[in-house]
């Protein structure tokens, strides 16, 4: 892993502090992966192997419905962790897809590599507890505005603080994301400023 | 009649479902596995390796069509099957649990074992089964970084039926499908 990868990793976990034999251990355990635009990184009905961090591209997650329609349910990017963490966590099979929506390159850990982490290191403790807040918080958020927001009110809170990445990706997965229609995503993009 | 929606995502998940249960059939005793329900019916072991007939049929002609499709330039997008294979597809599907009609099958798709297996042959059989339908996953996956949507593709009774690729891959599923149903009842009736 060359040194400015291995900063924006690093970069991921603020609150881990290693010596040098730790650190080097720790980048050891990283594998770097690419992947093609539509490629599925993780398939519904297979068991999410790797925890991920996205160095380039976007990805999304998503879940079929039963007209087998994707209803988008997040996004990862450049600097965000990736993956299916309830089939990584609980070593089930994946009722979610991961999907390459741009090129993509992402580290990846695998599972046994990842829990050595917190029995080794203590600071990942710490970071898991951060880790797992941060995203409970941000699911929560994400229930209260899909419950009580507008569409326009949702297209606006969403493009205020979506990454300029995500905004080249088809509008179809934005617009599944804020729980919308295309043409609705559409109609609100060219007349709504926020 | 509401249109058959294809996706390649819809294709992968009910096909890592599908494989997964095969896989689990591999756990069952021998005289489980090739034992007929009824005089005339076949197996377990003989409606697997009956799917793996099946789909040797298809093996060149998919990977022929693949290699003739261009590379994907647009957005996978949902297929709608035309009426045609749409009837065929949904003649094959399982509705609610059951299969919708029971067809003669043709006799070049007969399974044929000898009696008296070991359990050598019978791994033999799940592991073609699997190589068949992991090529089967793997052309799927394939056909999404091509366009697809236009390939043709004949169907192993012939000219008579001919299939976009993405219709040829819901057809081959579906039949699998089908035949799951039937291993369900198979075992159903033995226990």
């Amino acid at each position: 892993m060359e040194d400015v990868t291995y900063q924006k990793l690093k970069a991921f976990f603020p609150q881990v502090h290693l010596g040098a034999v730790e650190e080097s251990k720790f980048r050891s355990l990283w594998v770097l992966k690419s992947f093609n635009r539509s490629e599925l990184i993780t398939e519904a009905g297979t068991t999410e192997r790797y925890f991920y961090f996205v160095l380039e591209g976007v990805q999304a997650l998503y879940i079929l419905n039963e007209k087998g329609e994707k209803v988008v349910l997040g996004f990862s990017y450049s600097g965000s962790p990736s993956g299916v963490f309830d089939s990584f966590m609980y070593k089930t099979p994946s009722f979610t897809f991961l999907e390459a929506l741009k090129p993509s390159k992402m580290l990846a850990i695998n599972w046994e590599n990842y829990q050595s982490l917190f029995e080794l290191y203590p600071d990942f403790q710490t970071w898991g507890h951060h880790f797992f807040r941060d995203i409970l918080i941000g699911r929560l958020y994400r229930e209260v505005e899909l419950l009580t927001l507008s569409a326009e009110e949702r297209y606006i809170q969403f493009m205020q603080r979506c990454p300029k990445e995500l905004r080249v990706i088809p509008q179809k997965y934005l617009a599944s994301y804020l729980n919308m229609q295309p043409e609705t995503f559409s109609r609100l993009r060219k007349s709504t400023h926020y | 009649m509401p249109p058959l929606l294809i996706t390649s995502e819809n294709q992968i998940q009910r096909l890592n479902l599908l494989m997964k249960t095969i896989g689990q059939l591999q756990e069952l005793d021998i005289s489980k596995l090739t034992t007929p329900p009824k005089p005339k019916a076949w197996s377990v072991l003989e409606i697997i390796e009956h799917l793996s007939i099946a789909y040797t049929f298809y093996v060149e002609k998919i990977d022929a069509a693949l290699a003739k499709s261009p590379e994907r330039t647009t957005e996978n997008e949902v297929l709608k099957a035309r009426a045609w294979q749409k009837l065929i597809i949904k003649g094959q599907r399982p509705k609610e649990g059951k299969r919708q009609w029971k067809m003669k099958t043709l006799q070049k798709f007969e399974p044929i074992f000898s009696n008296n297996l070991s359990q050598e042959q019978i791994n033999e059989a799940f592991e073609k089964f699997n190589h068949l339908y992991d090529h089967l996953k793997q052309s799927i996956l394939n056909g999404r970084q091509k366009e697809v949507s236009k390939t043709k593709v004949s169907s192993a009774i012939g000219p008579i039926v001919t299939f976009y690729l993405p219709e040829c891959f819901e057809f081959l599923l579906s039949h699998a499908e089908r035949h799951l149903v039937q291993i369900q009842e198979t075992l159903d009736s033995l226990s």
